[in-house]
Parts: structure tokens; C-alpha cells; sequence
């Protein structure tokens, strides 16, 4: 089954490009980078303004994969429940007895739209489900379905009442993707195709086996000793004093960055880790890992541009 | 063993015996500047000059000491060679394995789908690649022709060494200067007193001059003092010596005047007497 997967994998990959740009105008960065996270078996935080199609970038790659899909909007009074599930008491041939009715978790791509305001305890219960990719209610422990996948989103204007992730818990995350505005052609093209009775279809490209093979392909692509080298110094070069880096990345960004690389080896239909693929994947890898010192935030600096100078800086 | 590996192993072992051929080729050029140098400088004489012990022909020690260091500084050249990474050397000259043979190569001991057919890739490309192309036969040939040309000219200074060496007498002029001196051999080097008043007898040789660095006077002889006047010396003795007149004011002071004031009251019969006496006097 991989054979016959990774000799399709261009195919594939062009497919769902194609059928995904049916209903998403441009984005194609974060399109390219949700696949990344699927393929790894990973999660990723999505930041943007909204009405940038977050929702829809995320419900389309479903479909395209032929995955469940099940959206949680978080709000402050969310219970853990009400995203792991809970036993409800029904009747069974006139005796009462309890059933677990699974919450949305129990879903293969879970849309957990503004994470942030969800209380801390429920950011715990999906973080932990996130980590495990199992639920326990209670005792008995619920295994969740293969592929799992994760996209959280966060607004980053109107943070008044909202609970921001810990540092701890944004390491879970393997990429932090940013989705900007459209330029003015593909904006023009999103009004051309959404003020008309026809609603763009996503047809699916692959089976949700396909995606478990490409997950385990993913694993297989090699990577030369020196780019791996290079991948890990990019990661130690956070944690070195600097007066731009309050705290550095962890161990979990080296792996990342590797293993987000094999992804976009694979996705450009290359048997071989590149340098370039390195350098890439380092941006939305450490772009939620590294904390900026006060001096720098207070200066307007980003983390992508403390990542551009580290890049330069690592041999 | 993996294809790909054998293939890149006759590659490595050709560029490696090119490598060789380099190194040998440094050590000719080198050694035949050195050994031309030491001809020219002379070094068997000034070998000879020196008071050690050698225990063998001085004629050896000028090819030997040019083998020495030409063996010495292509070493130095060359000592990175086995460090050289040749999957950069293969992958900078062949674009198409850019990062591809080294991943091969470290994951040589893996094995799957995508790994075998990374394998299978750079297998095929290394069908293109010749160490001829990596140290280029161009590079080799002008490194041939630069050991060819030092090598001719080696032979040709060897053959005549007395056209190219520097004389002897010449080496010895250095050599005083080099060591420095005291006044003595300053004074050699400047003239030799013999030779005073002979045409260009006062003269040294003018490279000596040239060498100092420094304008030395010649017309001062060593040995005489500025301003003295050499007379024959026949001319010297007995000579008479005019005294300076007697001073007229010396006359009615309180001074004596060695009895002059008395001679002049003699009488002038007294007075021719008295000279009389005196010239008599000095031919005692």
C-alpha cells in the first residue's frame, strides 16, 4: 500500500492543491503548511484576523481527505465535556444505565476556533487529547480515531477576556501558521466566486489510509547528517543569550523542524530532506516557541524576524 | 554493498590517485626552486666555511636540503587532502546530486521505499560523473608543465653552476657584513694603508658601499686624524724655527725681559763681540 502511495504521492499532492484552490483563493502557504501538520500526525495553531476562511481552509482539507471533521467554537464557559463527551443515562429495555456519548473530539480534523477563550481547564482536557490522542472520562479510557488532527485557531486582536495559552502547551503544537489578507486579484477572485448561486465542491482526492500511508512515508524520507546538524543548531541557537530571546525552543523544535521538513520534501515530490526545506518549516516551527524579550516586543520585532537573523547566523 | 556506494568508491579512488599525482608534482617544483636557490646562493662553500664536523660530502647536503623541504611544504600543502569532503567536491560540479549523494551516503545503511529509491537516483547520476571532471585534466597538465619548467631550469643552473652561483669572494663580503664587525675590519674594508698614494689605492670596492647602506667618506685614510698634514720626514728634523718677535710693550713693564735691555747698552764693538760669541757658540 505505501508503494503504491508514495508512487502516486506527486498526484496526490497536486490533486489536493487543485481541488482545495477550488474553494480557497490563494492561502496556498497555509494550505501547504495544515498538510505538513497532518502529515507529521501533529497539530497546528492557525492566527489571523478574522473572515480570512480559517473555518473553510479547514473543513475543505477534510473533505479533500475524506476525514470527519467536527468544529468546537471555544468560549469561556466551554466544559471539558463538552468537548471529550460524557455518559448520559438512557433507557435500555426498561433499565437505566449509562452510555458514553462521544463530544467532538472524537472527530479526525477538530477545528478548536479561538482556543484562547476557552477556560484553562478546558484548553487542559483538548491539549491532553491532543498529546495522548485518547480521552478518559471517568474510568475508562477512549482511544481516538486515526488520522487526529487538531487546527486551533487564535485571534490576535480583542484579547480582553481571554485565557492565552501557556508555553507549555503551545510546544504541543507543531506549527503556527499565519494567514494574511488576500492580494487585490485573489480578493477580486473570492467575490467573483462567492456573490453566485454556484458554491464551489471539493471532491475527494484521497482515503483516509492514504493519509495514515502518508503519514508513515513521511518518516521514511532520509536527511543528510549535516542538514540535520543544521536543523538542531537553528534550535540550540534560540535557548543562546541574546537580547532579542527571553526563552529559547525545546527539544520538541528539533524534532519539529525535521520532521516538518520530511513533510515538504515530500509534498515537493523530492526522496531527499533539503537544506531549503530546513529554513522553511524553521518559521512556523519556532514562530510560538520562542518568547521575545520585552525590550524587543516593546521595539515592534517579530519572532519570524529573530528566526530570519538566527537562519542567517547558523551554519 | 549498495551500487550507488561501489560506483562512488571508484570515484573517490580516482580522485584520490589524482590527488597523489598533485602532491608528487609539488614536491618536484618545490624541491627544484629550493635546490636552484641553494646553487645559486653557493651553499656548498659556505658549508665548507663552517667549523662542524660533516661526516659525509658536502656536495649531498644542498639536494638533500632541497628534497627536505620540498617534501616538508607539499606536505603542509596537501595536509587537508584527506579531509576534503568529495560528496561537496561531486555535488558542487554536479548540480543534479546537490544534497542528494550525501543523504544517500548517511542513510546508506537504511532501507525503505523512499530511501531505496533516493539510492536508486544517485546511482544513476554518479553514471555521469568522472574524477577526470572533478580535478580537471586541464589543472593537472598546467601543474605538470609549472614542475616541468622549475624541473629544466634546475637541470640547466646544476649543469653550470659556476655561471649562476655567487662568487665566493662576494659571499665573504656578506657574510662581514651580516655578522657585523669591530674597527679592524672596517678598516680592511675601507683601504688598505699600503696603498696610500697610489691611484685609487684609497678606494674600496663600491658594493661594499652599497651594501653599508651608509655614505662613507674614503678620502679620510683610517688611522689619521682630519686636518693633519703628512711631510717627508728628512724634512722634519733640524728644521729651524722662527720665534715670534719680541714683544715692544714688554719693554718698561715690571716683566723680565731676559736681558735684552742690557744688551742694548753695550757698546757697538761690545755688541759684534757678543754676537760673535753667540754664533760661535751654536755650531758646538
Amino acid at each position: 500500500m505505501s508503494n503504491e502511495t508514495y508512487s502516486s504521492s506527486n498526484r496526490i499532492f497536486k490533486e489536493l492543491f487543485d481541488e482545495i484552490g477550488k474553494v480557497i483563493v490563494g492561502q496556498r502557504e497555509a494550505v501547504e503548511q495544515i498538510l505538513i501538520a497532518i502529515m507529521c500526525n501533529s497539530h497546528a495553531l492557525v492566527e489571523s484576523n478574522p473572515g480570512l476562511a480559517k473555518t473553510l481552509t479547514i473543513s475543505t482539507v477534510s473533505k479533500a481527505l475524506d476525514l470527519k471533521f467536527s468544529r468546537i467554537q471555544c468560549t469561556p464557559d466551554l466544559m471539558p465535556s463538552d468537548i471529550t463527551g460524557t455518559y448520559i443515562i438512557e433507557d435500555v429495555g426498561g433499565k437505566k444505565q449509562f452510555r458514553f456519548e462521544p463530544g467532538p473530539v472524537f472527530s479526525n480534523i477538530v477545528l478548536a476556533d479561538e482556543i484562547n477563550r476557552a477556560s484553562p481547564k478546558t484548553q487542559s482536557a483538548m491539549l491532553e487529547a491532543m498529546q495522548e490522542k485518547q480521552v478518559t472520562v471517568g474510568t475508562k479510557t477512549y482511544p481516538l480515531d486515526k488520522p487526529f488532527f487538531v487546527l486551533a485557531t487564535q485571534n490576535p486582536i480583542e484579547m480582553e477576556g481571554t485565557y492565552p495559552l501557556p508555553e507549555a502547551q503551545l510546544d504541543r503544537f507543531l506549527l503556527k501558521i499565519l494567514m494574511d489578507y488576500p492580494s487585490i486579484q485573489e480578493e477580486n477572485e473570492i467575490v467573483n466566486r462567492y456573490t453566485k448561486n454556484i458554491t464551489p465542491a471539493v471532491n475527494k482526492v484521497i482515503s483516509k489510509n492514504e493519509v495514515l500511508d502518508l503519514q508513515k512515508l513521511t518518516r521514511d524520507v532520509p536527511i543528510a547528517e549535516d542538514i540535520k546538524s543544521r536543523a538542531v543548531n537553528i534550535v540550540i541557537a534560540t535557548r543562546a543569550k541574546s537580547e532579542h530571546i527571553e526563552y529559547g525552543a525545546s527539544p520538541r523544535a528539533s524534532i519539529g523542524i525535521i520532521l516538518a521538513a520530511k513533510a515538504r520534501a515530500l509534498m515537493s515530490g523530492r526522496n531527499y530532506v533539503s537544506a531549503e526545506d530546513i529554513d522553511a518549516m524553521a518559521y512556523p516551527v519556532l514562530r510560538h516557541r520562542v518568547i521575545l524579550t520585552f525590550e524587543s516586543e516593546r521595539k515592534g520585532m517579530t519572532t519570524d524576524q529573530v528566526v530570519a537573523d538566527i537562519l542567517k547566523s547558523v551554519k | 554493498m549498495d551500487e550507488f556506494l561501489i560506483k562512488l568508491q571508484k570515484i573517490k579512488s580516482g580522485i584520490y590517485s589524482r590527488m597523489r599525482l598533485l602532491f608528487i608534482l609539488d614536491i618536484v617544483a618545490i624541491f627544484s626552486i629550493f635546490y636552484s636557490a641553494l646553487i645559486i646562493l653557493n651553499m656548498e662553500y659556505l658549508i665548507n666555511k663552517t667549523t662542524f664536523y660533516i661526516p659525509f660530502p658536502v656536495s649531498f647536503i644542498p639536494p638533500a636540503l632541497a628534497l627536505l623541504l620540498g617534501a616538508g611544504i607539499a606536505f603542509l600543502l596537501h595536509r587537508k587532502d584527506s579531509k576534503i569532503n568529495l560528496h561537496f567536491l561531486i555535488e558542487k560540479k554536479y548540480s543534479d546530486l546537490k544534497e542528494k549523494l550525501r543523504t544517500a551516503f548517511d542513510n546508506r545503511e537504511e532501507s525503505n521505499i523512499i530511501v531505496d529509491a533516493l539510492k536508486g537516483d544517485v546511482s544513476g547520476a554518479l553514471d555521469k560523473v568522472s574524477s577526470a571532471q572533478i580535478l580537471t585534466a586541464g589543472k593537472l597538465f598546467s601543474k605538470l608543465l609549472i614542475t616541468v619548467i622549475f624541473l629544466a631550469g634546475t637541470i640547466t643552473i646544476s649543469q653550470n653552476p659556476e655561471t649562476y652561483k655567487i662568487p665566493e669572494d662576494t659571499l665573504d663580503d656578506i657574510s662581514k657584513i651580516v655578522t657585523g664587525g669591530n674597527g679592524n675590519e672596517t678598516s680592511d674594508t675601507a683601504g688598505n694603508p699600503e696603498d696610500f698614494g697610489k691611484a685609487g689605492g684609497i678606494e674600496t670596492k663600491p658594493r661594499i658601499a652599497t651594501i653599508e647602506g651608509k655614505n662613507i667618506d674614503l678620502t679620510i685614510f683610517p688611522g689619521y686624524e682630519q686636518g693633519v698634514e703628512l711631510k717627508d720626514v728628512s724634512q722634519t728634523q733640524n728644521q729651524f724655527i722662527k720665534s715670534a718677535a719680541f714683544p715692544v710693550d714688554i719693554l718698561g713693564s715690571n716683566v723680565s725681559d731676559g736681558g735684552y735691555s742690557i744688551l742694548m747698552k753695550k757698546t757697538e764693538t761690545e755688541k759684534q763681540l757678543i754676537n760673535k760669541f753667540a754664533v760661535e757658540r751654536s755650531k758646538i
